[in-house]
């Protein structure tokens, strides 16, 4: 039975998402650019309104004119101008965006947490009139919740009259699907779209001064809920007002009803109706296959590439500095030696995600949840008396069905719809199961025998990482390799040149999937427990924006990106890595190819092309066909 | 004859590599212009240089006497320098309704229709999903809607049936008076060179001959004729 009193409450949640998913579609229309940094903007907002009517005294309209009007407004020109406007005129496929947005989120919430501290702010001053509206049958509605409802439905109104309707609303659509030809059309393109920036920035503000009043006012909160609506943005196809609207109210109003279900033992009910925005989320993912992208056909068969600077052959030893690296912590001590640990765990994560997303071009926010899994089923095995070493290759190897899972969604969906999926598998992974003490409380992790010693545990480790790297190595220049790549380059011709791309995109999630999931055993056995938090959704999307950073070709890269992430989190304070890699990726437009290749390039001092075609050695095959071609 | 757009001297660098090494053009008024060119002959840079998308490295660019070479292209295109690009150069994601309305400045899309009245019938429609000769009578017709003054068509014809090839050229070529200058890019000379008046041939980045197109045919430098 459904009961109309818990219906109207319902609303209430139903009416906030409403506004956080209109905002962002509104947004990823405006600028082309799936804004994961919208829930932080919204933030930021929210403390400025708070700083200044709380502790400054000031009348509340005068902030909110002050901070949605133009503050907010200000940050999105701000973005447009330093982050986005030159990723924008390359051509930057969903990738890399989303590492821009994932850089400015990371920046944002950094910067509000050195500004405002982590403790929650309990008394963030609202604009909607308190009380409720009684209604026929002894039933009420908050007064908030009709006045959130209105203003969803006037921004709706106004943003569907704008696009459709005036001439600046055509011509940031064209600016949006192809901006070289709109400025052939002799639309300013700079102007118009840090208009659509401005906008978008302009209603993430609101969405926070709404939303701030029904949460307590911290760096996270707002932030992650914002994340979570993504669900409701979804179900919409990313397009239609309307529907996200009467999404996030049935979704409100369902969450609202299964609270009166009997809790069963399982506390599945329990985690269903404290999740279901995620749960929307994948399922809408799973039977929708594509989103109503924007951007033209240019934009979509970009999407998987990514710029990578130039390869060049290595010179021969190059590598032997990276084992003298790699083996120095040997000699530290035990303290020492148990932070370094997580670097070779951490390493083989992100050489899993070099693998799919830099050599198979496919994108994976999800590998936390897969490293998770690993260290979860390593941890269940050793609980039951499995020998360690036999629990940590065991369990990669039952992750890998669940890398299978996750590929076969891939076949049919590619930049950021794929990148939604996976996230949403890591989402729906980390909520029910993770942070379910039924499978968590009993899982057993320890070094495994006979490397108890933290020094023999970290020599494994990195025989570990080894042998992942050689596999890679051997993938990426075997057949397969080849194919993979061909799949990244050119899906089409991939296929017409013979090669059977659902199978080899299937193949390379379920192999990505094996090795986040060993990486994330190494990463459980080296803490001696399972740490949920350590495989938080939203830390695999700042694995992501790492890997990208740090070149998403290069396997090289990947090994010292973990070993930055450890060691400025050691040096300083933990989550400072967080903040160096979103201010890196902030600069990504800056740096093709990211940091080692941009700064392998400034300290030869060349310019970004090659100055001479590289010298090729042919096979004698390939001397045949030279010779015949120019004799 | 008034000259619509003249360049002096002009080269473009990617890189290490010249694409073109001190090119000089001058496109009378009001007259049909084609400019022909192998691939890799420095076509396609020379077009997105005339139209503001590539900067050039050396040379200047006048329009009507003006130098517009630090111009960015938005601010060419409104006055009136109009570059229809290679292949579709409409905006798949837009409807056809919205890709003739960007351009027609009091909202009236009449004359488009007027010119190819199938647009009439696929208005609600994406772009993206018209047929090729579709996409670029499209195309054409928003420049029909812009008080443009030089037309700058890249591979008109390309890939389009012959008839749908031959009404593109037939409104085109009608474009060209005392008031507006149409240039035809092409690689193959044939319908091109029937229709214009003056005729340029760019080959490995400089321009191997100017004059007339019968002249054309029987010069030596025009190797490339197909």
């Amino acid at each position: 039975m459904l009961t109309v009193e818990l219906a109207l409450a319902g609303l209430g949640v139903g009416a906030i998402a409403a506004l956080a998913a209109v905002g962002m579609i509104t947004s990823y229309r405006a600028t082309g650019v799936f804004n994961l940094s919208f829930g932080a903007l919204a933030m930021i907002v929210a403390y400025l309104v708070w700083q200044q009517v709380r502790v400054w005294g000031w009348p509340l309209w005068a902030a909110v004119l002050l901070d949605v009007g133009v503050v907010a407004p200000a940050l999105g020109l701000v973005l447009e101008r330093f982050v986005f406007r030159g990723l924008h005129r390359e051509g930057a496929g969903p990738a890399r965006m989303l590492v821009a947005s994932l850089g400015v989120f990371v920046l944002l919430v950094g910067v509000a947490t050195l500004t405002w501290g982590t403790q929650a702010r309990l008394d963030p001053p609202s604009i909607v009139p308190t009380g409720s509206v009684a209604l026929p049958g002894d039933t009420s509605v908050a007064r908030g919740t009709l006045v959130e409802l209105g203003v969803v439905i006037a921004v709706a109104a106004l943003v569907a009259g704008v696009t459709r309707y005036t001439r600046f609303g055509v011509r940031l659509r064209a600016v949006v699907d192809r901006r070289a030809l709109a400025e052939l059309a002799g639309v300013p393109a700079d102007r118009v779209a840090a208009a659509g920036w401005a906008f978008g920035s302009m209603l993430a503000g609101l969405t926070g001064v709404l939303l701030a009043p029904h949460l307590r006012l911290d760096p996270y909160g707002l932030t992650l809920l914002v994340l979570e609506t993504i669900g409701v943005a979804v179900v919409a196809r990313l397009a239609s007002l309307p529907v996200a609207i009467l999404a996030a109210l049935a979704i409100g109003v369902g969450q609202s009803e299964l609270s009166r279900l009997e809790l069963d033992s399982w506390g599945l009910i329990q985690a269903l109706q404290a999740n279901l925005f995620v749960v929307v989320m994948l399922v809408a993912l799973l039977v929708l296959p594509r989103m109503i992208e924007v951007g033209g056909p240019d934009a979509t068969r970009a999407a998987t590439r990514i710029g990578t600077g130039h390869g060049e052959s290595a010179p021969a030893g190059w590598w032997v500095p990276f084992v003298a690296v790699a083996a120095a912590p040997l000699a530290l001590g035990a303290e020492h030696l148990r932070i370094a640990q997580q670097v070779p765990a951490l390493a083989i994560v992100f050489v899993s995600l070099v693998m799919l997303t830099g050599y198979a071009g496919q994108i994976s926010l999800g590998q936390a949840g897969f490293a998770g899994l690993g260290a979860l089923f390593a941890g269940q095995l050793m609980s039951r008396h499995v020998p360690g070493l036999v629990a940590l290759f065991l369990a990669a190897l039952l992750v890998v069905p669940v890398g299978l899972l996750t590929g076969w969604p891939a076949i049919r969906r590619r930049g950021l719809t794929l990148a939604l999926t996976t996230f949403a598998v890591a989402a729906v992974v980390s909520r029910f199961v993770f942070a379910q003490p039924r499978f968590t409380s009993d899982a057993v992790l320890d070094h495994p025998w006979p490397f108890e010693d933290e020094r023999a545990f970290y020599a494994m480790e990195l025989a570990c990482l080894g042998l992942v790297l050689l596999v890679i190595r051997r993938l990426h220049v075997s057949r397969l390799g080849r194919m993979l790549v061909a799949v990244r380059d050119h899906e089409r011709g991939a296929a017409a040149a013979g090669v059977d791309v659902s199978s080899a995109k299937v193949f390379v999630f379920a192999i990505g999937a094996g090795v986040a999931a060993l990486g994330g055993a190494l990463l459980g056995m080296g803490g001696r427990a399972f740490d949920a938090a350590a495989f938080d959704p939203v830390l695999g999307l700042v694995w992501f924006a790492a890997v990208v950073v740090f070149g998403v070709d290069s396997a090289a890269g990947a090994v010292l990106a973990a070993g930055l992430v450890v060691a400025l989190d050691a040096a300083t304070t933990a989550g400072m890595s967080t903040i160096v890699i979103g201010a890196l990726a902030v600069l990504l437009s800056r740096m093709p190819g990211g940091v080692p290749a941009t700064a392998l390039r400034l300290a030869a001092g060349r310019p970004a092309a090659p100055a001479e075609p590289i010298p090729v050695r042919l096979t004698p095959l390939g001397r045949t066909l030279r010779a015949r071609v120019r004799p | 004859m008034p000259i619509a757009l003249s360049v002096t001297g002009l080269r473009v660098r990617y890189g290490p590599i010249e694409a073109l090494h001190g090119v000089d053009l001058e496109f009378p008024s009001g007259a049909v212009t084609a400019l022909v060119g192998r691939n890799g002959s420095g076509r396609s840079t020379l077009l997105n240089t005339l139209a503001g998308l590539v900067r050039p490295s050396a040379g200047r660019v006048l329009w009507h006497g003006v130098d517009i070479t630090g111009w960015p292209a938005d601010r060419r295109a409104r006055a009136g320098l109009t570059l229809i690009p290679e292949r579709g150069g409409v905006f798949a994601g837009l409807t056809v309704a919205d890709n003739l309305k960007l351009f027609a400045d009091g909202g009236d899309i009449g004359p488009a229709l007027a010119a190819f009245p199938i647009l009439g019938d696929r208005l609600t429609q994406k772009a993206g999903t018209l047929s090729g000769g579709e996409q670029q009578m499209l195309a054409v017709g928003r420049a029909l809607l812009t008080p443009t003054k030089l037309l700058l068509l890249d591979e008109l014809s390309q890939g389009l049936a012959p008839r749908v090839a031959a009404r593109l050229y037939e409104v085109v070529t009608t474009l060209a008076d005392a008031d507006r200058t149409v240039i035809l890019v092409e690689q193959h000379t044939g319908e091109a060179l029937d229709r214009a008046e003056v005729v340029y041939a760019l080959s490995r980045g400089t321009i191997t001959f100017r004059g007339d197109p019968t002249e054309y045919h029987t010069h030596p430098n025009a190797t490339h004729r197909t």
